[in-house]
């Protein structure tokens, strides 16, 4: 028997969460669990099939994937299915939802099929709207809580990434006028000569896709839209929505050929290292242990955008990054969930001595932690210090130094506040009774499993692909 | 007789007017009033590049411009005032309504002078620094408004903003109706559903001071 032909796995990436999103309404909510669940696993197996067949090409007028969307894929299917799983047990806890089972799990898939589509077109308009989509079906989720905060995290999700977006589109207008297309491919394949209308075309679309990665200053919605949304749709939030719209940046960016003229890998650079500092400093002072997570992601996305900026084995180092953020990162919202739903607070200050109360999920809350913040082995460990030697490898030790800090500081953070909610001793005579374990703990720790793994293993298939990627986008190999 | 790109240029010149009109109101109801005119013009420079150009998706982009941001939203948003009569007025702008109103125009000019050193060569035509000041215009209605239907107000800005420098400059921009009706299907979204639940949970539309959204 023949393998499938890469169209197949393209139709069936796209086909499964949107077959999902619509059989989701069916009025019957385990009908929309296992339509969402068959969605999300047929959708993982077509990313897999779309790796071991290393498929690259072009199909048809818009569509086209190569290993840097295939490593993307695999974060966005492989954390689709696990929010999609944690989901059932959630859901159950949410007294008075606004969504009903079935509506929020169409809007989960549409997210999803939101996301996937960004990764396999090649017209960056249609990239677009990709990213445009994902706030469309996502803003709704953020208030299935039926809060006057989600509401409120929920417009300025909406209106900031919306403004943050048109002037994306502005950019590629701009780009369209001075190149005579937007076909992503084309044009890394055939750099444009080198014009100020590019230059600033590029610049737009940082600070455009920039609001959606979660870049300083434009990042006001993030923590809010993060914290307040159910802890499923956090994960996808925090572990593939922000790397979709940087991969987006990055398709924008290869139109400028290696290496990237100094303006543009000037500003990556202040607005990488500014998002670095600013989220570090931040998360110090954070009361809700969702918030210090949503702000840990806008650290990571900070690194990988000053790795882009540096270039050479960087990019290597911000493609694990991401793969390995992703899953520990919705690890860490997993466990941040279970906290929620058994406690029903999100404020630090009131959670205490989970290791006693709850104990499978504060260990897997732990590992997702370290994990989160670049400890050793984990694969945000591998990415993070490549990005750091990079930056020594090309004599920037002072950047070496900015970024170091950074990653300190919100490794001390991060790893402070959840210690004392594990291990901190609850106050004598607290009349509230401790938390329970609640039954959905084993996907935290599959998904930190995988975090870990990439760190100390090459993964057959998506390490070559992790190689191929770094090296389609003018990066050198470790 | 004034040539074709001498009357978009003074559409334009309208536009931009209804955008400093906008700036500096800070009653709900004439806000809706300009902007719905101001989609209008955007939609009647539409139809005339249309008509001269011949083009089938200027058309239809000038349809649904009036249709979705001249009516419908308009319409949404009046129908949204009827339940929020005390907020007539958004009552924290109105003390920074001057303010506003010079920002604006500051705004402009600057916005004006660096289209005229960065891309005005590349964009020679007449007016062509318009649809770029409209869009600093709307981005600076969202940043320093506070009540949820003025930041809709806002939105729509930068969506004729866009809409009206890709009529300018990229005629042949590919699934540009596409990216419109979903800058729209946005635009409901926004009017429509998170506006109503804003309503249900918050029972106001203006912007919350919570203390939960802090750090």
């Amino acid at each position: 028997m023949s393998a499938p032909d890469p169209t197949f796995w393209l139709f069936l990436l796209l086909a499964a969460p949107a077959a999902a999103a619509l059989l989701a309404l069916v009025p019957y909510s385990r009908v929309s669990q296992l339509a969402s669940r068959t969605g999300a696993i047929l959708s993982f197996g077509a990313t897999l099939g779309l790796l071991v067949s290393r498929t690259s090409g072009v199909f048809g007028s818009y569509l086209g994937v190569d290993a840097l969307s295939e490593v993307f894929l695999f974060m966005v299917t492989g954390i689709y299915g696990t929010s999609v799983w944690y989901s059932a047990g959630y859901l159950r806890d949410v007294h008075r939802p606004f969504l009903t089972p079935q509506v929020y799990y169409a809007l989960l898939n549409a997210f999803a099929f939101a996301m996937i589509a960004t990764l396999v077109v090649t017209d960056l308009g249609l990239m677009w709207i990709g990213v445009e989509a994902t706030t469309v079906a996502s803003a709704l989720l953020i208030v299935l809580e039926r809060r006057p905060a989600s509401v409120e995290a929920a417009w300025r999700y909406t209106i900031v990434a919306s403004a943050g977006l048109t002037i994306a589109l502005f950019a590629l207008l701009l780009l369209y006028t001075t190149t005579g297309t937007l076909n992503a491919f084309r044009l890394a394949a055939d750099p444009p000569v080198p014009s100020l209308a590019i230059e600033l075309a590029v610049a737009l679309a940082i600070v455009g896709f920039g609001t959606k990665i979660g870049l300083f200053p434009m990042h006001t919605w993030l923590p809010d839209a993060h914290s307040e949304a159910p802890s499923p749709v956090s994960a996808m939030f925090s572990g593939v929505l922000l790397p979709t719209a940087l991969y987006a940046l990055l398709r924008v960016l290869r139109v400028l050929g290696t290496p990237m003229p100094a303006m543009i890998s000037d500003l990556l650079l202040a607005f990488g290292i500014a998002t670095a500092i600013v989220a570090a400093l931040l998360l110090q002072r954070q009361r809700s242990f969702k918030r210090l997570l949503a702000y840990s992601s806008m650290e990571v996305m900070g690194l990988a955008t000053v790795g882009i900026a540096i270039g050479g084995i960087a990019l290597y180092g911000v493609l694990v990054l991401l793969v390995a953020h992703a899953f520990a990162k919705s690890a860490a919202f997993y466990s941040a969930g279970n906290v929620l739903r058994a406690g029903g607070t999100n404020r630090i200050a009131e959670v205490r001595d989970l290791r006693h109360s709850m104990p499978r999920t504060s260990i897997a809350w732990v590992l997702a932690a370290v994990a989160v913040t670049g400890a050793p082995p984990f694969g945000t460990f591998v990415g993070e210090l490549l990005i750091v030697v990079a930056a020594i490898s090309i004599g920037a030790i002072w950047l070496a130094g900015v970024l170091a800090a950074a990653i300190l500081l919100a490794f001390i953070g991060v790893n402070f506040q959840i210690g004392r909610m594990v291990w901190g001793e609850r106050p004598p005579g607290d009349p509230t009774s401790p938390p329970r374990e609640v039954p959905e703990w084993g996907v935290a720790y599959l998904n930190v499993g995988v975090a870990l793994v990439v760190g100390v293993a090459a993964i057959p298939y998506l390490a070559p692909a992790l190689r191929s990627a770094a090296a389609l986008l003018g990066g050198s190999l470790p | 007789m004034i040539s074709a790109s001498e009357a978009t240029a003074l559409v334009g010149v309208g536009i931009l007017l209804t955008a400093l009109y906008l700036q500096s109101e800070s009653f709900v109801d004439p806000l809706i009033r300009g902007i719905a005119l101001q989609s209008l013009l955007v939609a009647g420079l539409l139809a005339g590049l249309a008509w001269t150009e011949q083009s089938i998706e200027l058309a239809v982009l000038a349809g649904l411009t009036i249709a979705v941001r001249s009516l419908l939203i308009p319409y949404v948003l009046r129908a949204q005032l009827q339940s929020f009569r005390w907020r007539v007025r958004e009552v924290r702008a109105a003390h920074r309504v001057t303010s506003h109103a010079l920002g604006a125009v500051a705004l402009a000019i600057v916005a004006w002078f660096i289209f005229q050193e960065t891309l005005a060569p590349i964009f020679p035509q007449p007016g062509a620094a318009l649809p770029f000041i409209l869009l600093v215009e709307g981005l600076f209605m969202l940043a320093t408004r506070s009540t949820t239907l003025v930041q809709v107000i806002g939105y729509l800005e930068a969506e004729n903003a866009v809409v009206y420098a890709g009529a300018l400059f990229a005629k042949s921009f590919p699934l540009f109706v596409e990216v419109v009706v979903f800058l729209d299907v946005l635009g409901v979204v926004l009017v429509g559903i998170i506006l109503s639940i804003q309503r249900e949970v918050t029972g106001t539309p203006e912007e919350a001071s919570l203390s939960e959204l802090s750090g």
